[in-house]
């Protein structure tokens, strides 16, 4: 704006090269930076390594570790191929795709909209609704009215009492509200002088120099729908329309003796084959990660440093 | 991106919005106040965008919100709203003359208030030292590896930190080993506050980041080139571009963990209730769990859930409000 | 916000009743589950009254066991034990079970899902009963949380299993107007129509009573159901030529001492505080003390048991992992061999836990040591706890015809162990979902993905002992001890009775319970939980224990 558009930078992250005006590191500087970062990833991996490692163990390597393993002796997909085998997964997989993507896409077309109407201050009704959204924040009547309204509405057993009750989240809302205020002004005023209604505002000026906000609301909504199990658990009774997360979760607590009776439940037949817990739950948890893990490189993209926000070439 | 004169008013560029649009040819050079009704025809498409979010809260956040009337009643999932008995304030006398319940209140306060100088700053700084790694390939790899913990259930953090630090963990019996003594830090009540923070640091700061590194993305790169040619060095640039860049973003965050101050890591205090008694780790929510939930008490427990809505709730304007007195815009502009 | 957090209380909860497991299995929690009632009318049924409704006990006598029952003391009876499957099942049902009807039943499941449809399993089970039982198994771990809106929303299945230990969270006394009052259909004789049920003991059904009627249907009852037993790596004992005869709780002390070398990363103990209640006496909840009512916070067996407890945690004898309260790797260490010494329920000595610890360790043993007393003088004794745990309802929705073709069902469920039936009803198919083994049916790979804990829930027979991933010698060993245990079986005061308490009086036990917890760990003195327990006198103790002498005044003590 004030500085023009004299941006000299050449195509975007080709290399890792400094920019222009940033002066060579201080040797002490960057001494400290590699340890402080080294000691951050350490603190990180190795338990995540653990973790991995633990899911791919036999239980003799649990045993031996006496709990999570860091030292394998002998390694086995076992746990995997014990949740794969469930018939429920791969359906389950699809009705987690289907839930995220047709939620996500939902939740953030009106939290997009939510957020650019609110994102002037002084319009109409302005803090009455900002205010209506952040009481719930606090308030909630607990599980039994929610139900009852679900039920009420016929969503027992329906997949969207899986996605309209969650649909929004007010944290969502006000991060990206805040975002959208700091959008170029000078921009919207341009835009509204040569005539533009909000819709267009909206669509081709705040949209594409928010991309950093979009990217980062959507994988929180993203995540929020693949992870959650708490609606199906609920609204769901038919095992068959469960989502991953839900068929995966019950893994987690094979082997456990039912509360009460000291009945092992895998104990009730001869033969059944039994593989550490430990190994099955921690292959939950690796299960957990890999989407993200996938999906993250392409979000992250979005909110790299120096990315040109696209507002200065219109 | 608001400009702070001298006394603290805020001057915006987004003031022109207040200009009617609709009619541009009348806009007058002097502003007037509006009345509601041209205000209501200027921003209708504006609400217009609310509302489908905003039917979405009505329906499912307050239409059950009725449920809260259970705080007044002796709730019985059979007899249900209409026929449980009311019992007044009773719950809410009761809460307030339970020692248990202030204790709570008051574990609740101190870990919030050491989260808040120990963890809030850590996503920030992590985000300010991401950003100034060079070689995007390092700064893509550590960035896709320190969200990842935000994965793990508290349950798992916990027996993680249990294998590190734990009696029998991995430090201990080195120190065990080499004849040294113990440090007994996950069954210590005293230092407890520390090791939850130290646990919600690991857990979520990498997390957090995120939304400070899209703040981050949305500084024009243009601002340090010119800063630069004028001669600020690395440290001026952080100050005078960086930060302010991501004040907004920081002030919303704070304003909403100040509001957030009543709820600490409930998941967290219950696993690690009894390895350090409660005296240490009862919190809001784990006194409602405990003495609603678990012991058949609805509606104690809807009380103290109310109680701590309606502190929240204040919490939350009053830091806007102190938000709007420094000049900030907090979780909305003023 | 809600709702994650709401999920977070369940998952928490049951990870502490998986702790507490065993405590549970005592029937411990029974007592307060059946008991607890809103109800301001007469809380309990009446030793009278209960004679007239209880179903007639009629043992099954065609099928032997390789291992018999043996009758213990106080009506204890230990389980028959099988070595191997009879090779000839006789069967038990005759004639057509189903007519075709249609049902849904909801379970917990504490396990993986199987799938709902193309489910050989469930299509056996549906075939042979000649109806379609929809099978809707659902997440045992949360299903507290899941029932109450269910109840609210009267979205309730067509039968339903409800765990007993919940029963008091949920108010059942309250809830079973929802459900069929089965005293026209099973009182007294009338259970004659269906064999199989009426094989299950008396003492297994009159948990299923509520407000006089009978309503519930037990499932895995046992005459043998104890808190649990402190377990010890008999092979770790041998290799070391420990004696592991205990005759008082000092000795075990002084092997804890022996046991652990904590720079090899090995304690003698896990927490045992649920275990030591037996061998300290400390009773189950009330107790009767020179005529008078006394509560186990007051006995004096209560502040021996913390004594010796902060003694080991001092000396450094508890695995630092099982002081900082972490239950949940506790079959782990042992399994491993970091803790020597253990305490756990029952139901966790089988084959599944034997083949888990000799994966690492071939020579791996469990094995609980005999009753002994604390203070090495008088004789033990084990508290006996209800008979059973869990039981299934039917929906008052359900007309009589129907009713008595989900009874024909659970008959048919209820077969014995031996039987044809049995199989069926837990293996499905031969060829598809099992095979025959070395004598013992063992599920197929199909079977392992098909068939899960989930139609017992309705209804089973009595337990028995069988052999489980080939471990012949952990059988015997189980039935060898429990024939052992149930000599030394006593009924806790007010054993098998629903009284009501008053639910003012609700959250008065959790201060003591936090400092029960503080003092085991050695962070407050014996000092602290006598004053605790003074205050929780003032609070309601004493009305609770007014309560209690009102009952035994009118209704016995169930001895």
């Amino acid at each position: 704006m004030r500085f023009g558009l004299s941006t000299s930078r050449r195509s975007a992250g080709r290399r890792p090269e400094r920019p222009i005006w940033e002066e060579p590191p201080t040797l002490a500087g960057q001494a400290g930076k590699i340890l402080t970062i080294g000691f951050v990833l350490a603190v990180v991996i190795v338990p995540l390594y653990s973790v991995i490692i633990t899911s791919f163990s036999t239980q003799e390597s649990i045993n031996i570790a006496g709990g999570m393993v860091i030292v394998p002796h002998g390694l086995t997909t076992a746990a995997y191929e014990q949740i794969f085998s469930n018939q429920l997964i791969l359906h389950s997989m699809w009705v987690s795709l289907w839930i995220t993507v047709i939620g996500t896409s939902i939740s953030m077309v009106v939290t997009v909209m939510c957020a650019y109407g609110l994102s002037r201050s002084g319009t109409f009704g302005h803090r009455t609704i900002l205010m209506t959204f952040i009481v719930t924040m606090f308030f909630s009547g607990g599980l039994i009215p929610s139900f009852l309204l679900v039920a009420a509405l016929d969503g027992y057993g329906r997949y969207w009492s899986l996605i309209l009750p969650s649909a929004i989240s007010v944290f969502n809302i006000l991060v990206m509200r805040a975002f959208f205020s700091n959008t170029a002004q000078e921009l919207i005023e341009a835009a509204r002088m040569d005539g533009a209604g909000d819709w267009r505002i909206l669509w081709s000026i705040v949209l594409p120099t928010s991309k950093p906000v979009l990217a980062v609301i959507g994988l929180f909504y993203g995540v929020g729908y693949w992870n959650s199990f708490f609606n199906a658990l609920l609204y769901l009774p038919d095992n068959g329309m469960w989502p991953m997360q839900m068929v995966i979760y019950t893994y987690t607590l094979q082997g456990s003796s039912m509360p009460g009776t000291g009945i092992s439940n895998t104990g009730q037949y001869a033969g059944h084959q039994v593989i550490a817990s430990l190994s099955i739950q921690m292959a939950v948890v690796t299960l957990t990660l890999i989407p993200i893990m996938v999906v993250y490189p392409f979000v992250q993209k979005h909110f790299t440093k120096g990315m040109l926000t696209g507002a200065i070439k219109g | 991106m608001a400009v702070i004169t001298g006394d603290g008013a805020v001057t915006t560029p987004n003031k022109a919005s207040d200009t009617p649009r609709s009619d541009q040819a009348v806009s007058p050079p002097a502003r007037r106040k509006l009345t509601w009704r041209e205000k209501l025809r200027r921003d209708r498409t504006m609400i217009i965008m609310t509302m489908p979010a905003l039917i979405l809260t009505l329906v499912f956040a307050y239409v059950p919100m009725f449920g809260a009337v259970t705080a007044f009643q002796r709730y019985s999932i059979y007899d249900g709203f209409w026929y449980s008995a009311w019992t007044g304030l009773e719950n809410f006398t009761r809460l307030m003359t339970d020692p248990i319940f202030w204790s709570a209140f008051e574990n609740t306060l101190v870990i919030s208030a050491v989260q808040l100088v120990l963890y809030f700053p850590v996503p920030i700084i992590l985000a300010l030292m991401l950003n100034s790694i060079m070689s995007s390939k390092i700064r893509s790899f550590v960035q896709s590896i320190v969200y990842l913990p935000h994965f793990f259930s508290w349950v798992l953090v916990v027996t993680i930190f249990q294998e590190m630090l734990g009696g029998a963990g991995a430090l201990n019996m080195f120190l065990r080993q080499h004849g040294w003594a113990t440090w007994d830090i996950m069954t210590n009540p005293e230092t407890f506050k520390y090791l939850v923070t130290a646990q919600a640091v690991w857990k979520e700061a990498g997390w957090g980041v995120i939304v400070f590194l899209a703040a981050l993305a949305a500084i024009e790169p243009t601002l340090y080139e010119a800063a630069s040619a004028d001669g600020a060095g690395r440290w001026r640039r952080m100050w005078h571009i960086t930060l302010p860049g991501m004040r907004g973003v920081i002030m919303l965050m704070l304003v909403l963990r100040l509001g957030n101050a009543l709820t600490v890591g409930f998941e967290q205090m219950l696993i690690q209730r009894n390895a350090v008694g409660r005296d240490a780790a009862e919190v809001l929510d784990t006194f409602a769990y405990y003495y609603g939930v678990v012991n058949n008490n609805f509606s104690y427990g809807a009380a103290a859930g109310l109680f701590k809505g309606v502190l929240s709730l204040i919490l939350i304007l009053a830091a806007n409000k102190l938000a709007h007195a420094f000049g900030e815009d907090g979780l909305y502009r003023k | 916000m809600t709702e994650s957090s709401d999920s977070v209380v369940s998952r928490r909860h049951i990870l502490t009743l998986l702790a507490a497991g065993a405590a549970m299995a005592a029937g411990g929690g029974m007592l307060a589950a059946c008991g607890k009632r809103k109800d301001s009318d007469s809380g309990t049924t009446s030793q009278d009254k209960l004679k007239e409704i209880l179903p007639a006990f009629v043992p099954n006598t065609s099928i032997k066991a390789d291992i018999p029952s043996v009758t213990g003391a106080n009506g204890a009876m230990s389980d028959p034990c099988f070595l191997k499957y009879p090779s000839s099942p006789v069967r038990t049902v005759t004639g057509a079970v189903g007519s075709g009807g249609s049902y849904v039943g909801m379970t917990p499941l504490w396990g993986a899902i199987p799938p709902s449809s193309g489910n050989a399993y469930y299509e056996a089970v549906n075939q042979a009963i000649g109806a379609t039982l929809k099978m809707q198994p659902a997440d045992g771990n949360t299903y507290d949380t899941q029932l109450p809106p269910l109840f609210a929303a009267d979205k309730l299945p067509d039968w339903l299993q409800i765990p007993g230990w919940w029963a008091s969270k949920l108010s059942l006394g309250q809830g079973v107007s929802k459900f069929t009052d089965l005293t026209p259909f099973l009182s007294g004789d009338k259970i004659k129509k269906y064999p199989n049920l009426a094989a299950i003991p008396q003492v297994a059904w009159a948990c299923g009573v509520w407000n006089g009627k009978l309503y519930g249907i037990p499932c895995y009852s046992s005459a043998a159901t104890f808190t649990g037993a402190i377990f010890y790596r008999k092979d770790i004992f041998a290799k070391k030529g420990i004696n592991p005869a205990i005759k008082s709780i000092d000795e075990l002390f002084n092997l804890g001492q022996a046991l652990t070398d904590a720079n090899a990363g090995v304690w003698a103990f896990d927490d045992l505080w649920t275990y030591l209640a037996d061998p300290f006496g400390i009773p189950y909840k009330w107790a009767e003390q020179d005529g008078k009512i006394i509560h186990k916070y007051e006995t004096e067996a209560m502040l021996e048991a913390l004594a010796w407890q902060q003694k080991v945690v001092k000396a450094g004898l508890m695995h630092p992992d099982a002081v900082a309260g972490n239950t949940q790797n506790a079959k782990q260490r042992f399994w491993s061999g970091k803790v020597v010494i253990s305490g756990d329920g029952t139901g966790s000595w089988n084959g599944d836990d034997w083949k888990s610890g000799t994966a690492a360790n071939s020579d791996y043993f469990r094995q609980a040591f005999d009753p002994f007393t604390a203070s090495g003088s008088g004789t033990p004794a084990l508290t006996l706890g209800n008979a059973a745990g869990l039981f299934s309802y039917l929906s008052g929705k359900l007309s009589q015809e129907q009713v008595e073709e989900c009874l024909a069902i659970a008959n048919y469920l209820a077969a014995p162990y031996g039987s044809a039936e049995w199989l069926v009803a837990n293996f499905g198919t031969e060829g598809v979902d099992y095979t025959m083994t070395d004598g013992n049916p063992v599920l197929t790979e199909q079977g392992n993905k098909e068939v899960a804990t989930t139609f017992q829930f309705l209804a089973s027979p009595s337990s028995a002992t069988t052999v489980t991933s080939g471990a012949v010698d952990v059988a015997k060993a189980y039935a060898e001890w429990q024939a052992k245990a149930v000599k030394a079986a006593y009924k806790p005061l007010f054993y098998g009775m629903n009284i009501t308490e008053p639910a003012q009086y609700g959250s008065i036990d959790q201060p003591v319970e936090d400092m029960l917890k503080d003092v085991r760990y050695g962070r407050k003195t014996l000092d602290d939980f006598k004053a605790v327990v003074v205050t929780w006198r003032t609070q309601g103790g004493d009305e609770l224990r007014k309560v209690h002498e009102q009952v035994r005044e009118e209704n016995g003590t169930g001895q």
